[in-house]
């Protein structure tokens, strides 16, 4: 019952946030789904072109006319006929029957795309296509899936069926939110990043409250150092107007050690509160950036294809410190400023109302002034950051490599850069000094002016009748003035550090907001994987500018050994992506033994399959614990075996540290050989079901391929395992051979069948046993 | 393969489709529905343009558009207007900006456009006095030279670059 009203309050939410696709009112009494909300004219337009009987199915509103302006314009598919609506065309709309065409596609241009239709060959017609409609790529994607409609229903598709598919499109656009292009939750849920400022403080704030013992006690000695930071001049006022005339030597003695005990209470409680600020303030900013590094593990390949090493490593250690300060800003200073300054203020009225009034003048422009510097630095802030991380991005960029660098002699080179970025960087930071070191003596003058005018207010009431204000007192109501000016000058100065809060606050929040890789299926996984695995009209594209896969469609039986081989760029290692889950936005299906890979447990699913890459990741470790990574419960004899298995064994052994070796950054000190069999040593210690290799031995020469080779034929032995290869004699083993090109796939079959087709891959196998022969030649040539 | 580089009038175009053109050289070569793309289409406008068949496969490279004859030029321009769309900002009259999300309510040379750029990401990208805008369905947008736009947009501008 719950489950059910859950359901339906989702339903209602869905409907009521504007996100249902049936956004416009029937027509002609029938619903249809649409991408926008079409206007009168709109509709007056389709009643006029649509003849009754024919039946809207859906409506997609583009943005650019034929000319390639911005305009309305609007495509509406019925059971009959495809009208595209555009000012821009000669009669204002364009129709066709299904009947006219043979497909359908999108065109993608640059910036802009067209509906194109195909139309079957005809005599004495030189008419191929029609350029239908076009459009941004806001909109390719619904296209898109306009499109597939159209040619499905050519070809005698079911029109339900395929209507389901446009809604399934028309729906995930409205996963994005539309203000800053992150994914939803769902359609319509509220976007986490355009959350109000007040949720990121909470949010933020979760931090300190395991801390807010210690802070609460910090607060209390704060309490304290303040009333006795309140005493001094009121001692002043006793010494200058009765101990001093009247001469009062034990009244001195009695002053001053009131006032050392102030200055001793002050200091030694500020002492004890400064300790147990810094230890609170330090596991803030530890817990804080565990878990940025923490939500990093988990963020998707999607989120790092867009963001640089530099700006993570910024935000993890910049960032959090910033945030770090300003939460005990916010839980210390403020409140002690606060009382501070009530204090001060009550004091000061008791002492004389019309001074207090004086003083309180140049408050105004004070809090003017914080105003205008406000919306100066916010910008300068983002800029500052942004200079910095494009200096960081250089130094990531060049330090690890820096083998490259020196290869080619472009010191030069990284140097002129990195100076260039760095006097980018001064010179914004020099903008922002200009204002953040005016700015505090701005208000700093301002409040001199505020005591200038006590003075001589003051001092003439002093002179005029001393009575009514005593030296003493003037001289005591000076002290409270300054002091009453420190909370004023806090808080002015409190949104420079607000807004620099703000700032690094959003940029944390976009690593904290950001939707993890989802793991739908958490818990739920079958007993073991036995390795089928298969393709249903996936398409995927990791921008829109472009469609890298497209329609792939295939079965891989247990225990086949598939061979990917294809051109640079045909989207071979994309393929292996999907499967790795590193990418969920695809459309279709894929499947490992009949179960959609997203309904598998993601660390259940990735734990069973072993992926050795071209250019195998090392970290900072000993071999032993690079060959174990990922695999905490292997023992030593295991990871002997598996070092066995990728014949890794008989150099580790020759290296003076053997397993103890410490393999630098990125697996500095070992050939790009001997990392390649550490990371199918890694590979075979998981004992995976499936297995992939992306151009394993792309990289390495002959003599290494071969050991290589050897290793790898032991690893894929009763498992199913794609092999991606540029070099065909690596697919020795390979029992189905699938040919990609431009992101589909062209060819699909046996190594025998495929030869016999005498198509691409017979082209390949020509072009590189060719290859193969000149390359041996020439290294036996080398070697006699 | 050499590459073929056309120069001057060493080939003659035929405009086939929008964006397609059949290709004739002066040696008798004759090719056909290759499109024109621009190999620099970031930095440089009228230089190396490269002729693509129907698989993708390079035919020639116009070196230098300007040096074609008049008609020649027209015949490959039209096509590269029909390919490219990077609608040049002219004003920008107002924006809003929530956390990484900003949106631009600009006037284009192609109209009004409402731009959501995230800012964080490769939204802006400088060279000299001309700003590359890129929003977040990868659509394309130039500002030319910045320091011609009105005072409010180089205000708003200043603020993100």
């Amino acid at each position: 019952m719950s489950e059910k009203t859950t359901e339906l309050e989702t339903s209602a939410e869905y409907l009521q946030s504007g996100v249902s696709v049936d956004i416009n009112p029937p027509f002609r009494g029938i619903k249809f789904i649409s991408n926008k909300k079409l206007d009168v004219n709109d509709t007056e337009k389709l009643e006029q072109e649509i003849p009754p009987g024919e039946c809207l199915q859906f409506v997609i509103v583009g943005d650019l006319n034929i000319k390639n302006h911005y305009a309305h314009t609007f495509l509406a598919v019925t059971d009959k006929h495809i009208y595209g609506f555009d000012e821009a065309l000669p009669e204002g709309v364009e129709k066709v029957s299904y009947g006219q065409l043979k497909s359908a596609r999108v065109k993608r241009y640059y910036g802009n795309a067209m509906l194109v239709f195909t139309l079957p060959v005809e005599e004495g017609t030189d008419k191929k296509k029609i350029n239908f409609l076009r459009f941004s790529y806001t909109e390719a994607n619904l296209f898109d899936a306009a499109a597939g409609y159209i040619s499905a229903i050519v070809s005698g598709a079911d029109m339900t069926e395929e209507l389901a598919i446009v809604k399934a499109a028309l729906e995930k656009q409205f996963c994005v939110c539309p203000k800053c292009g992150r994914t939803l939750i769902r359609p319509g849920a509220p976007c986490m990043k355009c959350e109000s400022k007040d949720a990121v403080i909470q949010k933020l704030g979760k931090y300190i409250m395991p801390y807010k013992g210690i802070l609460f006690f910090c607060l209390f000695l704060s309490v304290i150092t303040t009333a006795a930071s309140l005493a001094p001049p009121y001692m002043t006022r006793q010494l200058v107007d009765d101990v001093l005339p009247n001469k009062d030597i034990m009244g001195l003695v009695g002053c001053v050690l009131i006032l050392l005990f102030t200055h001793l209470i002050r200091h030694g409680i500020g002492t004890i509160r400064g300790y147990h600020l810094k230890i609170a303030g330090d596991r803030i900013v530890t817990d804080l950036r565990n878990d940025v590094y923490k939500k990093a593990q988990l963020l998707p390949m999607r989120f790092y294809d867009n963001t640089s090493t530099g700006s993570m490593i910024n935000r993890i250690s910049g960032d959090s410190n910033v945030i770090q300060s300003f939460m005990l800003r916010v839980t210390q200073e403020v409140l002690v400023q606060l009382f501070q300054l009530i204090g001060i203020v009550i004091i000061m009225f008791t002492m004389s109302w019309q001074l207090t009034l004086l003083s309180l003048v140049p408050v105004p422009f004070v809090v003017i002034g914080s105003r205008i510097f406000r919306k100066k630095m916010k910008p300068l802030y983002r800029r500052i950051w942004r200079t910095w991380s494009a200096v960081t991005s250089v130094l990531t960029d060049t330090i690890p490599g820096i083998r490259v660098v020196k290869a080619f002699a472009n010191e030069e080179g990284g140097m002129k850069k990195f100076a260039f970025r760095n006097a980018l960087w001064l010179e914004t930071n020099k903008k922002a000094s200009r204002i953040t070191t005016l700015y505090p003596h701005v208000v700093n003058f301002l409040m001199s002016c505020g005591s200038l005018l006590i003075w001589a207010v003051g001092g003439q009431l002093v002179i005029r009748d001393s009575d009514m204000v005593s030296a003493g007192l003037l001289v005591s109501f000076i002290s409270y003035t300054s002091m009453f000016y420190t909370p004023v000058n806090f808080f002015a100065n409190f949104n420079d550090s607000y807004q620099q809060f703000l700032n690094s606050a959003e940029r944390l929040m976009d690593i904290m907001d950001a939707e993890p890789e989802h793991n739908f299926a958490e818990g739920k996984h079958p007993e073991k994987i036995v390795g089928k695995i298969e393709f249903r009209n996936v398409n995927f594209s990791f921008d829109r500018s472009k469609k890298t896969l497209n329609d792939i469609n295939f079965v891989i039986e247990p225990g086949d050994v598939v061979g990917i081989v294809g051109t640079t760029g045909a989207g071979k290692s994309t393929i292996i992506n999907l499967l790795m889950r590193y990418y969920d936005h695809y459309d279709g299906q894929i499947l490992i033994d009949d179960i959609d890979i997203r309904d598998i447990d993601m660390t259940f699913y990735r734990s069973q399959i072993g992926y050795v890459q071209q250019e195998p990741m090392m970290f900072n470790d000993t071999i032993y614990h690079n060959i174990a990574f990922g695999s905490p419960t292997a023992t030593v004899e295991d990871v002997l075996h598996a070092a066995d298995v990728a014949n890794a064994h008989t150099f580790i052994a020759r290296m003076p540290d053997g397993y103890d070796t410490v393999l630098g950054e990125r697996g500095t000190g070992l050939s790009g050989g001997e990392r390649q069999r550490l990371s199918i040593a890694r590979a075979v210690l998981r004992e995976p079901s499936i297995l992939f290799f992306d151009e394993a031995t792309a990289s390495v020469d002959s003599e290494t391929e071969h050991l290589i080779q050897e290793s790898i034929e032991q690893l894929i032995r009763g498992r199913t395992t794609l092999m991606v290869a540029h070099r065909l004699s690596t697919l020795r083993k390979a029992n189905k051979i699938i040919v990609v090109d431009r992101g589909k796939i062209l060819e699909m079959g046996t190594p025998q069948e495929l030869l016999a087709m005498k198509g691409k891959y017979y082209k390949l196998v020509q072009i590189q046993t060719m290859t193969e022969e000149i390359k041996k030649a020439k290294e036996e040539e080398r070697f006699d | 393969m050499e590459r073929i580089y056309i120069d001057n009038d060493m080939a003659r175009f035929v405009r086939k489709d929008l964006t397609v053109v059949d290709m004739e050289l002066a040696d008798g070569r004759r090719f056909e529905n290759l499109e024109p793309h621009r190999l620099f289409p970031v930095s440089v406008q009228d230089q190396f343009i490269t002729l693509l068949d129907e698989n993708g496969a390079e035919q020639a490279v116009i070196r230098d558009l300007k040096t074609l004859p008049k008609d020649q030029q027209e015949i490959i321009e039209d096509c590269l207007n029909e390919y490219y769309l990077i609608p040049k900002i002219l004003r920008i009259r107002d924006f809003h900006e929530r956390f990484d999300g900003l949106t631009l309510f600009a006037e284009t040379d192609k109209g009004p456009k409402d731009i959501d750029i995230r800012i964080l990401l490769k939204g802006f990208r400088m060279e000299g006095v001309r700003v590359m805008v890129r929003d977040i369905n990868d659509n394309r947008y130039e500002i030319p030279d910045i320091n011609r736009l009105d005072s409010l947009s180089r205000q708003i501008l200043g603020r993100y670059i």
